[in-house]
């Protein structure tokens, strides 16, 4: 059997190079993604540092594990979704010579012994060629990681052994996973389609599709309607888990959304081309479905992740206009308040300054955990003055001495009176919970008295009789701006960080889902010479031919980049649901330029692969594929 | 898995006397108002030993009654025996083990697998059984169709006389009791058709293999022993020793 494994790979060479590749780079990306977050978990602080610097940098740390878990869950969701897709089409496209394996005598068994024994052999080749491609992949999302500020300085994803072991594991075990479903079907072909050309025409929605489909589009649909319940900080991972769910259940089914989506084509596609690239795209449902899944995943997550953040962001900026009295916000590097308060023109000014600490949590057994967090320390009469604050309970008035303030979104449980257990370099071990914030989504999450102010950077937010006067008055002290530029820059910043975390979360899958476009379109042509050929001594010259599996393509494109809005849309919605539960603003960002840039790219790269792909395929002269049976 | 693939079973004598029966058989296609009767009652029975062609126009259900006598399709009504079984509710298991060593099958398109050579191909069967066949008798059933010198060619580098006869030993080299046939020369020219027909013969009469021909061909069904005439899913005439222009005559007749 494995002998006929091999001559069947010899033959199917494209078929096989394209799942040899699939599996390459989901091991290459889950391998790479692994190691550095080991490495960032284990990385020690350096000893010797001042207690504030190496809280930086154990801060830092933290951020960037549970940015690479993110990174890691995506990476093995896609390189999943990615290989079983390949997988399940490689195999639909040897439906015949399955069924006349059967035909001599094969029995169901041993069609599934030999789809695993390839998917084996196609997993080691994967996984070896993936190992060695993650070394590369890994320095360079180590570097990427860097020029984001995601890591401490100096930081490099570590090498282990004991990786080669989880990499062999993941390549393999996803190889065959992704053809066990496949091979199960594979082994219920009929020895009579051997006789019948039924090619993908066959009954392709399952049951076992029905099954998951219905499962996972229930699942997405409670986890957003979660989403707008619980709000907060569960939201974000959540709505990226729906959209998850949303797209393993648009993938399975597919073939029941692909023909009805193409229908429409017919109004587009016109003239004989037109016709036949139409005509394609719906009797090709696996076809279509196979390089429309890579696509939709594409575009749903970075539509849907784009959204998200997009959405959270411009919250925040209305949240914060809204809430914020005050002309100007001046940043100083040092404490400058009573030069402030002494300048003629301030009516009212905040004194506000960044504490960072650790809250312990009762973790039940072993006492307390601690984890890293950031407060703001005010003074509550100038606070409340410049921005529109009022506690859910407590009194803000009550900050004075170890209290503090804090909002739901951070972390929840917390009541009046409760003491909360604190590392604060210099500071009390314990804080008294004096008020309760509501929630919000651009912070302040935590308020902390004046009393527990450190040295350092300062910002003030003022108000003023004349902004103008007062605002040459302050030049000195700092950077000043007018309310309006300084939401504005937060919302920069903001926005950059949200790019920069989407690059590093998805940026390598990007890439990935991009090549398993081109691995699609190339799979289905390597079965398609015949048909070309066909078309050509039909009467279609071979710019013809070309030109209808680019239409075709075209109308793929378009499936997949539908499904994926849809997809993104499902999150989008349960965030934006979520915001307007949280702090009562209502905005859904919708990321028009980035979606755009990615259709376009998807649309570059499809158009050029089957352009490539099917003059390849239409070199031969058509009479001699045509004469040629087998 | 099975040692013995290839004994042939051997049919107690006298009690069948066919080794493909078929007892009121009927094959409907589709569901409710579109319904095609493709075989409506038919009985027949193969006669061990000897070759019949089954003729008829297209759509006279010729080649539903080769797939329902090889249990590839499932009967609506009646019952189906090859070799003495009864194949009517067969399960998959046991039809495979059918394939494996009392049914041989080629077929107009001749079904080789392109990425193996011609020597693989005829193993296959074998192999499927769980055999490793000895090269000596894979290269003896291919010289026995003449391809000795083809043995490591792919179907691709065959013309399509040479593919059709690696098709036939194929299925000749479980050494199967009855060998279904279903326009064998329908993609061939005249010369490779006389091949192969000629080879046809030689096993009907050598070992007294049993074969079951669907064909257009009158020159291909006059090649066999008998020949069996089906119009509209039923068996409307027969013909003893078939010459071409017999067959032709009779063909002529019943497409009126």
């Amino acid at each position: 059997m494995l002998r006929m494994s091999w001559s069947t790979f010899r033959d199917r060479w494209q078929v096989f190079v394209g799942a040899i590749i699939s599996v390459c780079l989901g091991v290459a990306l889950v391998q790479s993604s692994l190691l550095t977050l080991v490495s960032a978990a284990t990385a020690k602080v350096p000893p010797g540092l001042p207690p504030e610097q190496e809280r930086a940098i154990r801060d830092g740390y933290v951020g960037a594990i549970s940015l690479l878990g993110m990174t890691l869950g995506l990476a093995v969701f896609v390189a999943i979704f990615v290989v079983s897709s390949t997988f399940a089409f490689t195999v639909a496209q040897r439906r015949r010579d399955l069924a006349l394996l059967r035909m001599t005598g094969a029995a169901r068994g041993q069609i599934r012994t030999l789809l695993v024994g390839e998917a084996l052999l196609l997993g080691v080749l994967g996984s070896a060629f993936g190992a060695l491609l993650g070394l590369p992949v890994m320095r360079l999302q180590g570097a990427m990681l860097d020029r984001f500020g995601f890591v401490p300085a100096g930081f490099t994803g570590q090498w282990r052994e004991w990786i080669l072991g989880v990499s062999a594991g993941v390549g393999i075990g996803v190889a065959v996973l992704g053809v066990l479903a496949a091979s199960r079907r594979a082994g219920k072909v009929r020895p009579l389609e051997a006789l019948r050309d039924v090619g993908g025409a066959g009954r392709v929605m399952t049951a076992s599709r029905w099954v998951f489909g219905v499962i996972f589009l229930a699942g997405s649909i409670a986890m957003l309607s979660v989403v707008a319940a619980v709000g907060g900080e569960a939201a974000l991972p959540l709505s990226i888990c729906a959209s998850f769910t949303l797209v393993t259940a648009f993938a399975a089914f597919a073939p029941l959304i692909v023909p009805l989506v193409a229908l429409p084509f017919g109004l587009v596609f016109r003239g004989r081309l037109g016709v036949l690239a139409h005509a394609n795209l719906r009797t090709g449902v696996r076809r279509s479905a196979s390089t429309a899944a890579p696509i939709m995943v594409l575009v749903a997550f970075v539509v849907g992740m784009a959204g998200t953040t997009g959405t959270i962001t411009e919250a925040g900026r209305q949240e914060i206009s809204r809430d914020l009295r005050a002309d100007l916000v001046l940043t100083t590097d040092r404490p400058v308040r009573d030069q402030v308060a002494a300048l003629p023109g301030v009516e009212a000014v905040s004194e506000e300054g960044q504490v960072s600490f650790d809250i312990g949590e009762d973790d039940g057994e072993d006492g307390l955990e601690f984890e890293g967090t950031t407060g703001l320390a005010i003074d509550p009469a100038g606070y409340t003055a410049t921005h529109r604050m009022v506690a859910t309970a407590g009194n803000l008035a009550d900050l004075r001495g170890a209290t503090v303030a804090i909002s739901p979104s951070e972390s929840g449980g917390w009541r009046i009176g409760d003491m909360m257990p604190v590392h604060m370099d210099g500071g009390p071990q314990q804080l008294r919970v004096v008020a309760l914030l509501p929630e919000t989504v651009s912070g302040p999450y935590i308020l902390l008295p004046a009393d527990l102010m450190r040295a350092g950077p300062r910002q003030y937010v003022i108000q003023a009789a004349d902004p103008t006067a007062v605002a040459t008055g302050l030049a000195g002290l700092g950077q000043v701006m007018t309310t309006t530029q300084w939401v504005d820059a937060y919302t920069d910043d903001q926005q950059q960080m949200s790019t920069n975390i989407m690059i590093a979360l998805l940026g390598m899958a990007m890439v990935y889902t991009l090549i398993a476009m081109v691995n699609a379109v190339v799979i289905a042509a390597s079965d398609r010479r015949a048909e070309f050929a066909a078309a050509r001594v039909t009467g279609l010259t071979r710019g013809q031919v070309v030109g209808a599996a680019l239409a075709e393509s075209m109308g793929v494109v378009a499936i997949g980049v539908l499904l994926g809005i849809l997809a993104a849309a499902g999150t989008l919605a349960g965030m934006a649901a979520a915001v307007r539960d949280m702090i009562g603003v209502s905005v859904a960002s919708v990321p028009w330029a980035l979606g755009s840039a990615v259709v376009a790219v998807a649309v570059v790269v499809v158009a050029t692969a089957s352009v490539l792909t099917t003059l390849s395929a239409t070199r031969t002269p058509a009479i001699r594929l045509v004469a040629a049976k087998e | 898995m099975e040692t013995q693939a290839t004994h042939r079973p051997l049919d107690a004598p006298g009690t069948t006397p066919s080794a493909v029966e078929l007892h009121g058989v009927t094959r409907v296609y589709g569901a409710r108002t579109a319904t095609v009767r493709a075989l409506d009652n038919v009985n027949i029975g193969f006669p061990t030993g000897s070759w019949t062609a089954v003729m008829g126009p297209s759509g006279s259900g010729k080649s539903t009654l080769l797939h329902c006598a090889a249990g590839l399709e499932r009967v609506t009504d009646g019952r189906v025996l090859v070799a003495g079984q009864d194949i009517t509710d067969a399960t998959d298991a046991e039809l495979t083990k059918l394939r494996r060593r009392v049914l041989g099958f080629v077929f107009q398109s001749f079904n080789l697998i392109g990425s193996l050579t011609a020597e693989q191909n005829v193993a296959m069967p074998l192999r499927l059984a769980g055999q490793r066949p000895p090269r000596k008798v894979v290269r003896e059933v291919l010289a026995s169709v003449g391809l000795a010198d083809r043995a490591r060619h792919r179907p691709a580098e065959l013309s399509g006389g040479q593919q059709q006869r690696v098709a036939i030993a194929r299925a000749m080299v479980t050494r199967p009791a009855v060998l279904f046939a279903d326009e064998p020369t329908g993609a061939l020219d005249t010369k490779s058709a006389r091949t192969v027909l000629r080879m046809l013969r030689g096993m009907v009469e050598t070992s007294g293999q049993t074969i079951v021909m669907v064909t257009h061909d009158p020159a291909a069904a006059a090649a066999a022993d008998q020949v069996v005439f089906l119009g509209d899913g039923r068996v409307v005439d027969r013909l003893e020793r078939p010459t071409t222009r017999a067959v032709a005559d009779r063909l002529a007749r019943w497409e009126e």
